[in-house]
């Protein structure tokens, strides 16, 4: 949905442009204007807080929950399933962690001013970058238009947040002229610990993270334009309250090269290509934790080399988009412990043993309006994933027969159906698809979990997992308001999930035994949330939301990490140049919990956050200041998809300032 | 343009260079464990008209498992003796004069398709200066019967993977158990290979020395050796791994099982081994809970090992 949005935004002047007298000076323009409505689409802030992080940010999404490990990084569950069955990507260029405890999902490379938008679409619409269960996340970069009216632009922010000292400086800048843009950013965090509602420090969950990132444009002719990007991320002496282990460093370069053609007739608009590469290092660190008995090194790399092709079509009532889209990954993560004699021989693993993963799929997405009224959406993506691991003498010992190289053939598909009329409107979607299983599933070796405190071993030969989707929407907008109830229901084939084997015994030593992965006949999510918001006054808004989820595995037993019943409410009021907020959000308690995968009853917690807000000029540049309180009670709570039930934040004031240069 | 490009590729050949170095794996399995392949010379010793030597991997003799393999050629012809009957006897020599032997083939065969006599010979002790070995080999070449001694240097094992240990059983027998394979085991499903040896305790006086009869070994035939294998080490917590398979004998006399090793470093093997009749004649079940912190119990027979 979202994304047909996005396609109607960027093809909306196309449509008016035809109607034109085309001369090269307009052309010029239409593309600018192509590019400004991509990039002009959304902010990067929530309601509540205009300095957010992009976790923070995706956290204000309905199908999005987390895991969190700490303060830092959190792990996005989309439709509530964890990351193996999602695609995130980054301006659809796939990154993959480094970390085989999950300490760097892709999002954690990235930093809020480099971001234009976050693009997220649930379950089988999201195969357009590559195969999917849950959906995809896409990060979108901020890409500036050429010729601006504006040559110069920029924004600088800055804020304190005061329960756990971060201190965060944020700046961005670009340069627009007729044949060259310049985007550039930097940003620094820095955090001690946290204090939780108690008031007692959660020790490990400081951080430090520094990114910056650089796209240059140049316009190859009047319809072409040939783009560079990179983004640097580095984040060192980052604790992990949750984990027996913390991180001394992870970096990440992103790169990538994209060349840009528009045509003016026919029915292919644009055709965009891109190559790239990244790189991603994760160092851990259990030096920070003396009480462990065994000192580790557990380094990881992770090297992907890409390329995305695709073209964009549009028609009189059609549109779509076809992508070729292929990847090679190298994932490596090794193991060494040192006996207590540090003179005696280490003793080393690879828990990721040299995983190769390629990937090349085409994908199709397609909308067709069908009246004014209606639209149908279809499409679908086939691709064929290859894997290699080249010690694969690590995943003998537990599976003796398993293959060295494994193909698969990934197929997805969806349509949906989209009716709307004075106000009211509904939607009917279904899709069918597989995914392949992830490093970890398919190759990790003794990986660490201590949220259920087993070491996990993949297994090569695992089924794809493949997914029934249905899902549906009913809403009503009105001038003053909306309303909106959205369902999805999956049900998932060779669910994949952790089981206990009766062979081998832990290696790690808070290890209680071995999980391996296995699949599981099915497993089923249901997922549901609605919406509504309402302008009380015409400076007072409300918003609520409220979701709710249920997954089961093929005993109907509860399957982990499934929230329960949450919501979230707010009100908004604005008068001049000051905005106030107040927010509440909470979850019911969690009594569909999952005992077999080391979850307890988590009880119910409700929070409330307050902000203020005023706006002013300085100099004619652009001034917001905002100071505000999150868990303004100090109420001491834990999620249901907080790792080993750490407690979260306790009250905290935090203040920013915003200039728009 | 061509500047910004320039510092990407500046930016990326800074960052690629990682600032913690990958393990080079075959390095890493390589450290304690050096693996021999080719047969070499030990010792050549002229006796009349042949030449005698002596060949064993890196042509040197270890404390332990070594296969020996003797090629006897007419010193002026060059021509290679065939189908000799060689007697071969290691001797060795304590400080009070002490003389024993180990477990050794005393008749050694000819192959033909390779060229030299084959055998063995489990060396229990290193040289040491109070301790020498001494070769005796026999060969009757029709019925001209050559003697010969040789004295021999036997190197301390420094490749844990290829120790042994003597024990006496249950049975009251001697009892030796020397791994012959892996030499350099690999973290994956490796296939171990042990000589099984006990010695013939002698049933009538000593005639002349050396007299063969009261220095008889033999292969133990269809015992079994049950296999458990574990990290010692206090931090691995009494670490196993899955699918290892117990020692039986295979047609080559030496005995064939499976073990897993799923980490590099120290492991104990710890045997349990039994009789025809599955009667324990040596070893103990170790404990199976992981035990963090404290050291592995091992079995009362048991070899270490370490890669």
């Amino acid at each position: 949905m979202r994304f047909l949005t996005l396609i109607l935004l960027v093809f909306g002047p196309w449509v008016q442009a035809q109607n034109t007298p085309v001369t090269s000076d307009s052309l010029d323009v239409v593309l600018d204007e192509v590019l400004i409505v991509a990039a002009k689409k959304a902010k990067i802030e929530t309601d509540m807080k205009m300095a957010v992080s992009v976790d923070e940010f995706l956290a204000s999404s309905d199908n999005i929950s987390f895991v969190k490990r700490g303060a830092y990084a959190w792990e996005p569950l989309l439709n509530n399933m964890s990351t193996e069955r999602s695609t995130i990507t980054i301006d659809g260029m796939h990154v993959f962690g480094a970390c085989t405890d999950k300490m760097d999902p892709v999002t954690a490379y990235v930093e809020s001013n480099n971001l234009s938008d976050i693009d997220i679409k649930s379950g089988q619409e999201g195969s357009l970058n590559g195969a999917t269960v849950a959906g995809s996340i896409d990060l979108k970069r901020k890409s500036t238009a050429f010729g601006r009216a504006k040559t110069w632009d920029g924004a600088y922010q800055t804020g304190f947040e005061f329960n756990n000292k971060q201190f965060f400086n944020l700046g961005n800048m670009s340069y627009s002229s007729d044949k060259l843009v310049v985007d550039a950013s930097m940003s620094h965090r820095k955090a001690d610990d946290y204090s939780d509602g108690n008031n007692d420090e959660v020790d490990h969950s400081q951080f430090t993270k520094f990114n910056t990132s650089l796209g240059l444009a140049y316009k190859t002719s009047d319809l072409s334009s040939l783009r560079v990007d990179a983004i640097f991320d580095q984040a060192n002496d980052v604790g992990y309250p949750a984990l027996p282990m913390d991180l001394s460093l992870s970096r990440a370069l992103i790169t990538s090269v994209a060349f840009k053609q528009f045509f003016e007739k026919g029915l292919v608009k644009v055709w965009d290509s891109k190559v790239y590469f990244n790189a991603v290092e994760h160092y851990m660190d259990d030096t920070t934790r003396p009480e462990n008995l065994v000192h580790m090194d557990m380094p990881g790399w992770s090297t992907t080399y890409g390329l995305i092709s695709k073209v964009n079509l549009k028609g009189e009532n059609y549109t779509a988009e076809i992508q070729l889209n292929a990847y090679d990954n190298l994932s490596i993560a090794e193991m060494r412990m040192y006996p207590q004699d540090r003179s005696e021989r280490t003793m080393f693993a690879y828990s990721w043993p040299w995983v190769t993963t390629r990937y090349a799929g085409l994908s199709m997405s397609n909308a067709w309006d069908i009246s004014n009224r209606s639209q149908l959406n279809f499409g679908g993506s086939l691709g064929v994933n290859y894997n290699y691991s080249k010690y694969i003498e690590f995943n003998r010992i537990f599976h003796p027969e398993a293959s060295q190289e494994k193909t698969r053939f990934l197929p997805n598909v969806y349509a949906s159906y989209q009716w709307d009329n004075q106000g009211f409107n509904f939607s009917i979607g279904t899709g069918y698809g597989h995914r392949a299983p992830s490093v970890s599933e398919g190759y990790g070796y003794y990986i660490y979990n201590s949220f259920d405190r087993y070491d996990y071993i993949g297994d090569p030969d695992l089924e794809n997992e493949i997914s029934y989707e249905v899902n549906a929407s009913a809403g009503f907008t009105h001038k003053k308001g909306g309303i909106k109830a959205q369902v999805n229901y999956f049900y998932i084939q060779n669910y994949i999930i952790g089981r206990i084997l009766s062979a081998g015994s832990p290696m790690n030593y808070q290890s209680v035994g071995v999980k391996g992965y296995t699949s599981l006949d099915y497993a089923t999510l249901f997922n549901f949330s609605l919406n509504a918001n309402y302008s009380i006054l015409q400076n007072v808004h409300w918003k609520g939301t409220l979701t709710y989820a249920r997954g089961l595995d093929d005993n109907q037993n509860n399957l982990p990490f499934i929230r329960p019943l949450s919501y979230q409410t707010g009100l908004h009021y604005s008068y001049r140049k000051f905005g106030i907020q107040a927010a509440l959000n909470g979850d019911l308690m969690q009594v569909n919990y999952s005992p077999e995968y080391g979850e307890d009853e988590t009880p119910s917690y409700t929070n409330l956050n307050v902000s203020a807000d005023y706006s002013f000029y300085i100099n004619n540049y652009k001034t917001v200041v905002q100071i505000g309180a999150e868990n303004v009670f100090n109420t001491y709570y834990s999620t249901y998809a907080d790792w080993g039930n750490i407690p979260r934040m306790g009250r905290n004031f935090f203040t920013s300032l915003k200039i728009n240069l | 343009m061509k500047y910004a490009i320039y510092l990407l590729l500046a930016i990326c050949a800074m960052v690629t260079a990682c600032t913690v170095e990958k393990t080079d794996y075959d390095a890493e399995i390589a450290t304690d464990t050096t693996e021999y392949f080719d047969f070499e010379e030990v010792t050549t010793i002229k006796k009349g008209d042949y030449k005698v030597t002596i060949e064993a991997l890196n042509g040197t003799l270890y404390k332990g498992y070594n296969e020996i393999h003797i090629i006897i050629v007419h010193a002026q012809t060059d021509e290679q003796i065939k189908n000799a009957d060689l007697a071969f006897l290691p001797i060795l020599t304590d400080a009070n004069g002490n003389k024993s032997s180990c477990p050794h083939e005393y008749s050694l065969s000819y192959d033909a398709i390779n060229g030299y006599y084959q055998g063995y010979s489990v060396f229990t002790n290193a040289s040491s200066t109070t301790s020498s070995w001494d070769l005796y080999i026999d060969f009757a070449i029709g019925n001209d019967l050559n003697k010969l001694v040789e004295s021999v240097t036997v190197e301390e094992q420094v490749n844990k993977n290829l120790n042994m240990t003597a024990f006496t059983g249950q049975d009251n027998n001697q009892y030796f158990i020397a791994l012959v394979a892996p030499q350099s085991p690999d973290v994956a499903k490796n296939d171990l290979v042990a000589g099984i040896y006990k010695f013939i305790q002698p049933n009538q006086p000593a005639g002349d020395f050396p007299d063969p009869s009261q220095y008889t070994y033999a292969i133990v035939d269809d015992h079994s050796l049950l296999l458990d294998p574990r990290m010692p080490e206090p931090s691995m917590g009494n670490h196993s791994s899955p699918y290892n398979e117990n020692l039986t004998q295979g047609n080559d006399g030496l005995y064939h099982g499976v073990v897993n090793y799923t980490m590099t470093g120290n492991w104990t093997l710890n045997f349990i081994f039994q009789d025809v009749n599955g009667k324990t004649i040596k070893g103990t079940e170790v404990p199976i809970d992981f035990t963090p912190g404290i050291e592995g119990k091992k079995s009362e027979l048991y070899i270490d090992i370490l890669f």
